[in-house]
């Protein structure tokens, strides 16, 4: 059976109208057994107080008239207890009746009674029995016996009626116990669908009642709770959101590890820093994901040491990308500690760095070296050691050259912090692209007839204008003839040639000189970088030149873009943007 | 067996942890390979010394996590996966310390070199180290990812690196036969040539043994036959 509230109310309902019934029909049948009982008792004493008023003579006779009127049986009894009369049996026949208990009674008190079963008619029998006072000369006792057929009748016929009442009362309290039993599991019913699709996630509202019982306070407890709840979880979703929108939009790697050190979580910034060449990292550790002996190595001391620990590691597979990670636990539910690792980018910082070194580095070469040799020789010359005059101008020559190449080395330098700062003004116009490599051919001219190099030509007539503007671009070609001619062996040849496309005009300067290694090309450009140093100092550049071309270049909105193959020679392209795709005014 | 979880978390964190060690233990005899090349190639001998003292390290960790796969096969009694795991663990870790020992013997190789002129510039070897190199990688992903095509595309590599010895051997011979001065130095190229090809060797090893741990098939030696196939 589904156990079930209105069952349950229904069900003792029926339980106490049940055991009352039983209660009061105890009670009844006891009572009705009793009055009942007195009644019939106290006729027979007065029956058997008028047959011994009579003498012992008419006693006989008078023996069955009474019987008859009383609806009992007689019988007279002597003092022995010996039957000399009875209205029904021969009374020979019959036993001694001293024993009997109502004799033995009235023997005692005068008068007595008994009831009890009667073996000879079959039911429950009353006997009365007194002693005989009247007549001195007889000593005897007179007993009446009635059988109990009226009483049980009478309680049958109560029984029955008390039977019905009852039937009456059950179906009247099934019915009440229906109602209110259907009045208190309705609105608890009603709660429970409710939660229940509260459970499910139904976007319901709130619970209403009709009653005015604990039910609706209950029904009120349930709705304000839900809407605390409901509040609650819109405040938790909109952190969470908040928070989400932090992490995907942040700068930084961020990478959360749950309590079991798997990977739980992974914000974009950290996948872009790893440009996904590890795959997919959740639910993996550390180890199996990255596989960094640094990381790991400072996930063990926070693991040690429990504090916010901060460390530099490269977590490059081929091009290094370096990052500090600063990794610091989450406080969450004891023994749910998650871990949170924050991973900044400074590749590029290390690689300004590294710059910023080299350049320092470089410069201070650049300078001691001709300043060297310009002070061994004045020095030479100051102790007198120089026994010509000779001897003294060939020192001063080479004093000056030096001092010469310091000069264009501040100078070049000077040039590009000029740039960078934007203190040179340009003045762009319509340069004519012939008569820029005609003003800048002759300035290399000479050293390519030495090589016996030879500069081809081949501008394209229909290209014939750049945006420009006209000493800076002279300048940077000549930087790029100077160059290829210097890195080109003899008979080589500098072929130059014109292009254009949809968003530049290219100037392409080709040799067939010794070339840059591949690794080496994206590094031309930085000041000073030299991919073989002694050979090119020797051939008396600064080491500064493309990068001097390189930020012309950037001021005037172009790019350069250098291929190189080692030992066939490089290929220049000088990207100038076309007029109109740029606003020079800004 | 990453979807599959035990009963018991403590036996499935030794476990990780078994992995994870063995992970970190690639990691460093990795890095120690690259840096012992790097020395030579930079000719920086400092480096080589930081991967001399480095080796403790990973003979520490090997000591460490074989005793660790003894006190699981004692106490928890792993069977068929787990057993081959932890079996497979054991032979790993041989192979990674073997390893380190030959990047210390690659790194003192260097010390060596760095110390007299060069004989000529790197071409070949510096090509081997980032193929072995690559190969232990790969090898230890395999091992990670249970992927057998990765352990594959190890074996493959493997043959690559004895042909590039053969190549250096063949170069320093013309070296050594043009000078006899160059013979010193070419022996101790030659040495640097010969742990790289064993490095290598011994990726292929923990490669096969990554085979025998995800199929149960045993892929050393063409012949064997002794291990009894079970469904994976």
């Amino acid at each position: 059976m589904k156990r079930n509230l209105f069952l349950k109310i229904l069900f003792s309902y029926m339980v106490v109208v049940c055991l009352s019934f039983f209660v009061l029909d105890l009670l009844i049948k006891t009572e009705i057994k009793k009055v009942m009982t007195a009644k019939i008792e106290a006729e027979l004493l007065a029956y058997a107080e008028l047959l011994d008023l009579n003498s012992a003579q008419k006693m006989s006779e008078q023996l069955k008239q009474i019987a008859r009127i009383s609806g009992s049986r007689v019988t007279l009894v002597d003092e022995q207890g010996k039957v000399f009369a009875d209205s029904e049996k021969d009374a020979a026949s019959l036993e001694n009746h001293f024993s009997r208990p109502e004799v033995q009674e009235a023997r005692l008190r005068g008068k007595g009674k008994s009831i009890r079963f009667s073996q000879t008619i079959g039911v429950d029998t009353l006997y009365v029995a007194i002693t005989m006072k009247s007549k001195p000369q007889i000593a005897g006792y007179i007993r009446l016996a009635r059988p109990l057929h009226d009483v049980q009748n009478a309680i049958e016929q109560v029984y029955q009626s008390i039977f019905m009442a009852m039937m009456i009362a059950a179906v009247i309290a099934f019915v009440i116990a229906l109602f209110f039993s259907y009045r208190l599991a309705t609105p608890i019913r009603a709660l429970e669908r409710f939660t229940e699709r509260l459970r499910q996630g139904d976007p319901v509202e709130t619970i209403f009642l009709e009653t005015s019982d604990e039910t609706k306070k209950l029904a009120d407890n349930i709705n304000y709770l839900v809407d605390e709840l409901r509040s609650q979880i819109r405040l938790a979703n909109e952190e969470k959101s908040k928070l989400m929108t932090a992490f995907t939009s942040m700068t930084e790697g961020v990478l959360i590890l749950d309590a079991e050190d798997k990977i739980e979580f992974v914000n974009s910034s950290l996948s872009n820093m790893l440009s996904d060449q590890y795959g997919d990292l959740n639910g993996k550790t550390l180890m199996e994901a990255l596989r960094n002996v640094d990381l790991q190595k400072a996930f063990f001391k926070f693991k040690e040491i429990h504090a916010i620990v901060s460390e530099e590691v490269n977590l490059g597979n081929i091009e290094p990308v370096i990052l500090n990670v600063s990794i610091s636990s989450v406080h969450n539910y004891p023994g749910e500690e998650k871990v949170m690792l924050v991973f900044h980018d400074v590749t590029r910082l290390k690689k300004l760095e590294k710059i910023r070194v080299d350049f320092v580095a470089n410069v201070t070469h650049e300078i001691r070296t001709p300043l060297t040799a310009i002070i061994g020789y004045l020095e030479t010359i100051q102790a007198g050691a120089t026994s010509s005059n000779e001897d003294v101008k060939k020192f001063i020559g080479i004093s000056l050259k030096q001092a010469g190449r310091l000069n264009r080395l501040v100078e070049d330098l000077l040039v590009i912090s000029k740039i960078e700062l934007g203190e040179i003004k340009f003045h762009f116009e319509e340069v004519s692209i012939r008569d820029a490599f005609e003003g800048a051919i002759p300035l290399v001219e000479a050293k390519a007839e030495i090589k016996k190099i030879k500069i081809h030509n081949n501008i394209q007539e229909n290209i014939s204008c750049v945006w420009a503007d006209k000493d800076r671009l002279t300048q940077i070609l000549v930087n790029i003839l100077d160059n290829a001619v210097k890195f080109t062996p003899e008979n080589g040849n500098v072929t130059i040639e014109t292009n254009k496309n949809d968003k530049y005009v290219i100037l392409t300067i080709t040799d067939t000189g010794i070339g840059v290694p591949k690794e080496e090309v994206q590094r031309l450009g930085e000041r000073f970088y030299r991919v073989d140093r002694s050979r090119s100092r020797d051939l008396g550049g600064t080491g500064l030149g493309l990068s001097i071309v390189k930020h012309l270049m950037i001021a005037h909105g172009g790019k350069i873009e250098i291929e190189s193959q080692l030992g066939r020679g490089t290929k220049v392209s000088l990207h100038f943007p076309l007029k109109n795709s740029l606003d020079f005014s800004s | 067996m990453e979807e599959k979880r035990h009963t018991s978390s403590h036996y499935e964190k030794e476990l990780q942890e078994i992995k994870n060690g063995l992970i970190y233990l690639g990691a460093l005899t990795e890095k120690a390979i690259l840096f012992a090349m790097k020395s030579l190639s930079e000719r920086n001998s400092d480096i080589a010394h930081k991967v001399i003292r480095a080796d403790e390290e990973i003979d520490k960790l090997d000591t460490e996590l074989e005793e660790r796969c003894i006190k699981v096969l004692a106490l928890r009694q792993p069977t068929a996966i787990d057993l081959r795991f932890i079996t497979t663990a054991i032979k790993i870790t041989g192979h990674l310390e073997r390893i380190g020992d030959m990047a210390v013997n690659i790194a003192e190789r260097a010390i060596q070199l760095n110390a007299e002129p060069q004989l000529k510039p790197y071409m070949d070897l510096p090509r081997m180290a980032d193929i072995v190199a690559e190969m232990i990688k790969d090898s230890l992903d395999s091992f990670i990812r249970s992927d057998l095509s990765m352990a594959e595309k190890v074996r493959q590599a493997e043959q690559v690196t004895d042909d590039l010895n053969e190549q250096i051997f063949r170069e320093l011979l013309t070296f050594m036969m043009e000078d006899s001065h160059s013979i010193h130095l070419s022996l101790m190229i030659m040495q640097v040539s010969k742990n790289l090809e064993r490095i290598a060797d011994h990726a292929k090893g923990i490669a096969d043994m990554v085979t025998y741990m995800v199929t149960g098939e045993c892929v050393r030696h063409q012949t064997c036959d002794l291990d009894e196939k079970e469904p994976a």
